[in-house]
């Protein structure tokens, strides 16, 4: 699949680090790239359903154009919501609608991305993606 | 030799480090005679069990009933009912004896130590039949609050209770707990999950009416597990399951069941995890059981030691008898961050609620990490893990 540019440095920049604790450094420090959703505003509704950790989000779109706003008490959790900011925010919901989930995988931060308890990622995009569908 | 050669895939790498497996009370590894015994049976022996006269059905019935004989002579039992699990041994508890015995404003106790398996099916029943839930607090050193069950027990039909906790690793004084049940009338299960790994229970003398386990936490293959049974609670018991292999004969207008444990295994069972778990057994004959739950548990207690000392709050006491697990939680970073870090390392642990709710909403916590030892770790590798824990800490925190 052709990501946008931005994404597919991001790819690139990933596949070029070997080491597993070294991929996981670099999630860890894409946790600053989130748009801030305060604590205060976290409920059930924006509550990502199987995360071991705390992570919630709000999807804005403003004339077709997304704004992912998240945040989870696992850092490496907002890692992964700073990588979706990074391949969403400030594009077209139509352009976003076409990404698939398997950037994660290319990119070699995660084992699976099947739709289980253990691996939040997949939820996280299907409820990102839900959330531009229902606010287009 | 050392006792880990025997576990060939102790001898991997994950993530470019050597495997240091502690996700033991989560399930253990299989030596390889176990491997070999499995792969053999489906080789040579695969068949069917009981209704058949070829000698592939009759090696394939002796080595399903062959693990049953090593059951009862490994834990003393009377009756020994091969089930998928634990979770699967409890629920036949509650549908097999609990449907036919327990009636509306009847009372079971349990405890908030339970693993969900221990409650799940209690509450299902509760809404079911109308009976009433009644669980005994833990307190603030890792214990059941004793004074608050012997209260519990009063019109109490059935207790059921974990032996050793699978986050705490603390073992209940299941004696006074059988005892002071049957002081009230009442039955007594007890989950055995976490205990049988490390205890050679005596079921006969231990006077539980109940006791479930699962094979894959003591060396066995996964998708096999027990319940021991009393004769006279056997004798209370009817089949929730029906199907093949359960009858004595079948009619249009009725059956009649078998009067043995089969009554209580419809359909075609788990042999070849029936052979490997024979073949667990064997090999744990060898086993100095005794002192290497010294040794472990030695290892627990310096590995919770050292956590303490690093800032990280320990939920656990290790303690004698207790079970050689570790649950521990970093003020800042979070539980699944730790785990992810110390997989990239090479170590195995395991994160989240460890399906005992109710005994984290007790703590206040919503997870721990936790690192569980068995027969093939070592001290050594004990001081990796903490070496590790100490890097991740230093850069992270």
């Amino acid at each position: 699949m052709k990501y946008p540019q931005v994404l597919q440095d991001l790819i690139d920049e990933f596949t070029e680090i070997e080491d597993k604790m070294e991929i996981l450094e670099y999630v860890y420090d894409l946790s600053d790239e989130v748009v801030e959703f305060p604590i205060a505003k976290w409920s059930e509704k924006t509550r990502i359903i199987g995360c071991q950790s705390e992570a919630h989000l709000e999807v804005v779109v403003i004339d077709g154009i997304v704004e992912l706003r998240c945040g989870a008490d696992s850092k490496i959790v907002q890692g992964l919501m700073g990588i979706i900011t990074i391949a969403i925010n400030g594009r077209k919901a139509e352009d976003v609608l076409q990404l698939k989930p398997d950037f994660a995988q290319e990119m070699g931060i995660l084992n699976s991305l099947s739709p289980s308890r253990s691996n939040g990622f997949r939820n996280l995009f299907d409820k990102v993606m839900l959330e531009i569908r229902m606010k287009q | 030799m050392s006792l880990k050669d025997d576990f060939p895939i102790l001898s991997r790498e994950v993530n470019g480090h050597p495997l240091v497996y502690l996700d033991n009370a989560a399930t253990t590894q299989k030596p390889q005679v176990v491997i070999d015994a499995m792969s053999q049976y489906y080789s040579n022996s695969n068949a069917n069990v009981h209704r058949a006269v070829h000698t592939l059905a009759g090696e394939a019935t002796e080595g399903y009933e062959d693990c049953r004989r090593w059951i009862k002579s490994w834990f003393n039992a009377e009756k020994a009912i091969l089930t998928s699990g634990t979770t699967e041994a409890i629920n036949l508890v509650a549908y097999g004896w609990g449907r036919a015995n327990l009636q509306p404003g009847d009372v079971i106790v349990l405890t908030e130590m339970e693993h969900h398996s221990d409650i799940v099916p209690w509450q299902i029943l509760s809404e079911e039949r109308g009976i009433e839930i009644r669980y005994v607090p833990v307190l603030d050193d890792f214990t059941l609050d004793m004074e608050a069950y012997a209260v519990s027990l009063e019109n109490a039909k059935l207790v059921c209770v974990v032996h050793t906790s699978n986050v705490l690793g603390v073992r209940n004084s299941v004696d006074e707990l059988i005892s002071l049940a049957h002081n009230a009338g009442a039955k007594i299960l007890i989950d055995a999950a976490q205990a049988v790994p490390h205890d050679r229970i005596d079921f006969e003398h231990f006077n539980a009416d109940f006791m479930a386990f699962s094979a894959h936490k003591m060396c066995g293959p996964t998708g096999i597990g027990a319940l021991l049974v009393k004769n006279d609670a056997f004798e209370q018991m009817q089949p929730f399951m029906g199907g093949g292999d359960m009858i004595e004969s079948v009619t249009t207008s009725g059956s009649t069941y078998q009067t043995n444990e089969h009554k209580f295994e419809a359909g075609t069972p788990k042999i070849a995890e029936a052979v490997g778990w024979s073949a667990a057994f064997e090999w744990m004959s060898k086993i100095d059981l005794p002192a290497h739950h010294e040794r472990l548990l030695s290892i627990a207690k310096w590995t919770a030691d050292q956590l303490r000392g690093i800032g990280f709050t320990v939920y656990g006491r290790h303690q004698s008898g207790d079970a050689a697990v570790v649950s521990f939680l970093h003020p800042t970073i979070h539980s699944e961050d730790f785990a992810r870090f110390l997989d990239a390392k090479g170590f195995a642990v395991r994160t989240g609620h460890h399906c005992a709710q109710p005994l984290l909403n007790r703590l206040g916590i919503t997870g721990t990490i936790r690192a569980s030892f068995y027969l093939y770790n070592t001290q050594d590798e004990a001081e990796k893990f903490i070496s590790t824990v100490r890097y991740i800490v230093e850069k992270f925190a």
